[in-house]
């Protein structure tokens, strides 16, 4: 295909698309998170049951499916329910106004068992008395002393219990009051990491073993009384069902004695539940009639008849009795049967669903709770939106004023990516969360900085003689390598995080990727199809209109000579940071530390104190409370920071009764598991991106490249971590997907820098490596320090227009892409060249070089007039196509003097020729073995072109003259040897 | 929390090796290995092999890991002598 028609072709696609594209965001709605419109989200931790002993992804799956169909009962739109690393699932119900009902069916594992009661029940000597009602025995006051009576008992095991192993209680050491909300974990260790991560040092752990269990007591009470939270009376079982909720079918809930009466729920037996139902009941039937006889028969069958016990998980839901005298045959089941707990009607309805659904085949633990309302949501989302369009913006106006023409395509492209980016999201769908937000606008950073690289390209290639037309075509073809290198770092670093990070930085990372893949395709292939389509017109006649024109003063800084001085300067921040994290440590946020947080608009105006006196009963008398500015939400808006959590429901009645809430609070509440899988999901991210990093950079360039790179991320990142410690700011899961996000950004530079590095080496074969590096330097700083500013731009925008979660992005992120900068330059750079220089064949050039001048310059210089600046082999064997090009325009005047020099005709051309290759600023004067011969035998033409050969010549790009510095320098005899190819 | 400081402060005070001759056994990656694993040594010797946690770690944490940096800057170049490396200058 002729490069007409692949344009041609490329238009048309992207015009196609773009099409599509405006088609797809008309008339396909934007699918908001939960941070962006309001609602409820729960991370439920999966934990093994007798049924299910290890948690499995299919275990997980089978629980996600029972949960799906149970979030389908609280009539909820777009519900997203997803499994998150190895043992969580998340759930978004986006409008959900009542988190506490949401959680409970959601994540109750709703196993229901059946006891006969009296033979289960255990007294202090955790002996039964089974012909005894109620074993003789009264409801337990208090967890702990329920608890301490079953941690005396021995273990009962059989193939009939519900509990796997020990059941492990936490309580206060001082009070007895219960701790980690008074549930019973499966290890003693991650109970005891649990309660030391929640900094609770105080406690003591009592020891249930497996067999018998401690439920409470049924809630008998009426009415109002019910809303004074859970009855603390409690029983000690033996665990010996003999039913389980796999045996029965069609729960429903009804009414007792027909409409009117209390809310039920009633259920059919399976063949196997009806016998085994029949058989129990009757034995308590039978039990009930003894006990009367015993009694002297008594005439009140109710006060003499044993019991059934129906559980719900840890909890009794009824423990009916079995009327002897109605039925001494027990209850055959054949007609079902019912409970009747004193339900509400929605309390009956919601366990009737459950049951019907079935319970879930694993135990789930809410590790994480948050609401947001949907008015805080509405406004991160303006926010979001005002950010993205002042990122857009900014980076449009540097691309213009930097780059004129160039620039206007860039913008078009920008427009164009930014279409195609809102249209995928919107098609795929993916769901749009605030920190989607910030990968978007991020990206935008991404897409300017591809072009950023190529257009610096392009301008290097006419500044180097060819024609506009050739150098759109070569600056493209050699800065894609170093754009794919770059995007392909950004694209693996995304994909990490979105495998190990939590949910909201999950959508960020999506983003993130598939913005990068999109920008590959506006930023190279749209941007060249318009330019290359571009070169016959007007516009593009004068390569000033590009940028290009004359470079007004070459680049000559000693960026070697100055390394030591920057490494200082960089150990000394380092140590001022490793010294504020140790003196004042890092301030991490609920989502590491677990705790709640609470912010609400109260509709009448209370001070701290108020506010503290009314939530102290909830026991949060300590926590920290402040007052907000938020004119969004309303005029009293309150936050109250505590490190415990489990009474968020107590605390927002307390508030709502004493000063009326308006809206809905927006409440987090993490547990401390949630926080130490966040904490260890970031670590495992960090360490697979650097493995992987490192994996890419070796196989790209050698593994000695490999370990700068991961010095000088180790040096940006702790650098931000030592800037969090210094300015006390919080450290959220935002900003760990912000670290991660630098490892991607701060690698950008360094591969720049590298690729020149890579793509220098062989072309100048006598040069110490410090002076391959100032080379490379000085002929990539601009284009590494436009992309880095092209990045903080949008960062900029975020950091100032964005909300605050965004802030917390683009804080990190500034720090981190303006360390990555300096890092790619002062740390990785001459890591590298101080690493290679030990290398035999620099040690060789450097001591010769050193053996000649008496001093290694920082530039290289031809000390015997060879030149120091070759064309690579590979390029030798292009030039010999050059005898017969395709299109004169192709050829650039240093390809068109190298083939006058490999052809050895015009001598006193060739006398000129390294002079006029300097001037044409190739820094590239090669020469043909004949060439070569007579610059290496010296003679009056070398000696004119000793200054022009020098590799400052190709870096100064006019002039032929070395380096400030440089040419005033006394010359050395001219060694033969030097300037040899190795 | 420790440990991160120990690698910060021994990184820290890595980049000061730039001005001492290149003797090290692997250069100048090889004085940042013995400089972060001096740093940690030393930090573990010291709070008898345990890790302080973020509220156990102070300034004084920060200030264990300057001799284990130095320590092992010093046995890499050391070492590297013994081997013969000659700095690039010599």
């Amino acid at each position: 295909m002729s490069d007409r028609r692949r344009n041609l072709f490329v238009l048309l696609t992207v015009v196609g698309l773009l099409a599509a594209s405006i088609a797809v965001i008309f008339t396909k709605e934007t699918k908001l998170g939960l941070d962006l419109q309001g609602g409820v989200q729960l991370v439920f931790q999966g934990k093994p049951t007798k049924q299910q002993p290890e948690v499995t992804p299919e275990g997980l799956d089978r629980a996600l499916d029972i949960m799906r169909e149970r979030v389908d009962t609280l009539g909820v739109a777009e519900p997203e329910l997803q499994r998150s690393g190895s043992d969580q699932i998340d759930v978004s119900l986006p409008g959900v106004a009542d988190p506490e009902r949401a959680a409970n069916i959601v994540g109750t594992t709703a196993q229901l068992y059946f006891y006969d009661w009296e033979p289960n029940i255990l007294d202090e000597d955790c002996k039964t008395n089974p012909d005894s009602v109620n074993g003789g025995q009264q409801a337990i006051s208090g967890l702990f002393n329920a608890v301490q009576r079953a941690s005396k008992c021995p273990p009962e095991v059989d193939g009939n219990n519900t509990t796997q192993g020990s059941q492990f209680y936490a309580f206060d050491k001082t009070s007895n009051a219960p701790l980690n909300d008074g549930i019973p974990s499966e290890s003693e260790q991650d109970l005891r990491e649990s309660l030391e991560k929640a900094d609770i040092g105080n406690f003591k752990i009592l020891e249930v073993p497996e067999g018998v269990i401690v439920v409470r007591a049924p809630d008998e009470r009426e009415g109002d009384q019910r809303d004074r939270g859970e009855v603390d009376q409690w029983w000690v079982l033996k665990d010996n069902p003999v039913l389980n909720g796999n045996e029965i079918k069609n729960p429903e809930q009804n009414f007792e004695n027909g409409a009117g009466g209390a809310p039920i729920v009633t259920m059919e037996f399976t063949d196997q539940g009806r016998k085994a139902f029949a058989e129990t009941t009757r034995e308590i039937a039978q039990r009930g009639a003894d006990n009367a006889a015993l009694n002297g028969g008594l005439q009140n069958p109710i006060a003499a008849s044993h019991h059934f016990a129906i559980r719900l998980d840890n909890e009794l839901i009824s423990t009916p009795y079995i009327n002897f005298r109605e039925n001494p045959d027990g209850i055959d089941g054949s007609q079902g049967a019912q409970i009747s707990g004193g339900f509400t009607l929605q309390s009956a309805q919601d366990l009737a669903r459950l049951l019907k659904i079935g319970a879930l085949p694993l135990r789930l633990e809410l590790i994480s709770r948050s609401q947001v309302s949907a008015t805080l949501g509405q406004q991160a989302l303006d926010q979001g939106l005002k950010a993205g369009l002042a990122g857009f913006l900014i980076v449009a106006i540097f691309l213009l004023v930097f780059y004129r023409v160039l620039g206007v395509i860039a913008v078009v492209a920008l427009a164009i990516y930014a279409l195609y980016l809102f249209a995928l999201i919107k098609l795929i769908p993916i769901t749009m969360t605030l920190p989607g937000i910030a990968g978007l606008i991020l990206t935008i950073g991404v897409a300017a900085d591809a072009n950023i690289v190529v257009f610096e390209r392009v301008k290097e290639e006419i500044r180097h003689g060819r024609s506009i037309s050739a150098g759109i075509a070569q600056g493209y073809k050699k800065g894609f390598a170093t754009i794919v290198d770059a995007n392909i770092v950004t694209l693996l670093v995304a994909f990490i995080l979105f495998i190990l990070a939590t949910a909201g930085v999950k959508g960020f990372a999506f983003v993130l990727g598939v913005g990068t893949i999109v920008s590959l395709f506006t930023a190279v292939l749209a941007t060249q199809a318009i330019l290359l389509s571009m070169r016959g017109s007007r516009v593009l006649q004068r390569p000033s209109a590009l940028g290009a024109g004359k470079q007004r003063k070459p680049i000559t800084f000693d960026f070697m000579g100055w390394s030591k001085w920057f490494f200082s300067t960089s150990g000394v921040i380092l140590l001022v940071c490793a010294l504020a994290i140790g003196g004042k440590g890092l301030n991490f946020g609920i989502d590491f530390e677990s705790g709640t947080r609470i912010t609400a608009a109260l509709e009448n105006p209370a001070t701290v104190e108020q506010v503290r006196d009314a939530v102290g009963p909830a026991g949060f008398a300590d926590a920290k409370i402040q007052t907000v500015k938020n004119p969004e939400l309303g005029n009293n808006v309150v936050q109250i920071s505590a490190e415990q959590s489990g009474k968020t429901q107590e605390v927002t009645d307390a508030l709502d009764n004493t000063f009326g809430i308006a809206g809905d609070p927006e409440v987090s509440e993490i547990g401390p598991t949630f926080g130490q899988s966040v904490a260890n999901s970031a670590l495992v991210a960090i360490i697979a991106s650097l493995l992987v990093i490192s994996i890419y950079i070796t196989l790209r360039f050698e593994w000695k490249f490999a370990v700068p790179v991961l010095i000088a991320l180790a040096h940006d990142i702790l650098i931000t971590a030592g800037i969090y410690a210094l300015v006390g700011r919080e450290v959220t899961t935002s900003t760990v997907a912000a670290l991660l996000t630098i490892l991607g950004f701060s690698l950008y530079d360094t591969i720049i820098v590298f690729d020149r590095i890579r793509e220098n080496v062989p072309r100048m074969p006598s040069a110490a490596f410090s002076q391959i590096y100032n080379r490379s330097m000085s002929e990539v700083v601009v284009r590494s320090l436009a992309t880095s500013f092209c990045t903080v731009l949008p960062v900029l925008a975020l950091f100032f227009f964005g909300g605050e979660t965004l802030q917390d992005f683009a804080f990190a992120l500034i720090i981190g892409t303006l360390s990555g900068a300096y890092s790619s330059i002062f740390i990785a750079g001459p890591v590298l060249v101080h690493w290679k220089e030990r290398d035999p064949v620099y040690r060789s050039r450097y001591r010769r070089i050193k053996e000649q001048l008496g001093y290694v310059p920082a530039y290289a210089v031809a000390a015997s007039g060879a030149p120091v600046d070759v064309e690579p082999e590979r390029k030798r064997r292009a030039t010999a196509s050059i005898t017969a090009p395709q299109d004169p325009t192709q050829v650039s005047r240093e390809d068109f003097d190298d083939m006058v020099a490999n052809l050895g005709i015009d001598e006193g051309g060739s006398a000129k020729r390294p002079t006029t290759a300097a001037g044409a600023g190739s820094g590239r004067p090669t020469g043909g073995r004949r060439a070569r011969a007579r610059a290496a035998g010296g003679g009056g033409g070398a000696g004119s072109g000793g200054a022009g050969e020098t590799g400052s010549g190709g870096t100064a790009g006019e002039g032929g003259q070395p380096p400030a510095g440089d040419a005033d320098k006394p010359k050395k005899p001219r060694n033969r040897r030097h300037g040899r190819p190795r | 929390m420790a440990a991160l400081v120990w690698v910060m402060m021994g990184i820290a005070i890595w980049h000061f090796t730039i001005f001492v001759p290149d003797r090290f056994w692997g250069g100048i990656v090889g004085a940042f290995l013995g400089a972060v694993t001096g740093a940690m040594l030393l930090g573990l010797i010291i709070n008898g092999f345990t890790i302080p946690g973020q509220n156990d770690t102070d300034l004084v944490s920060a200030l264990e890991a300057i001799p284990g940096a130095l320590l092992g800057i010093a046995a890499v170049y050391f070492y590297g002598v013994s081997q013969g490396n000659e700095p690039l200058d010599a």
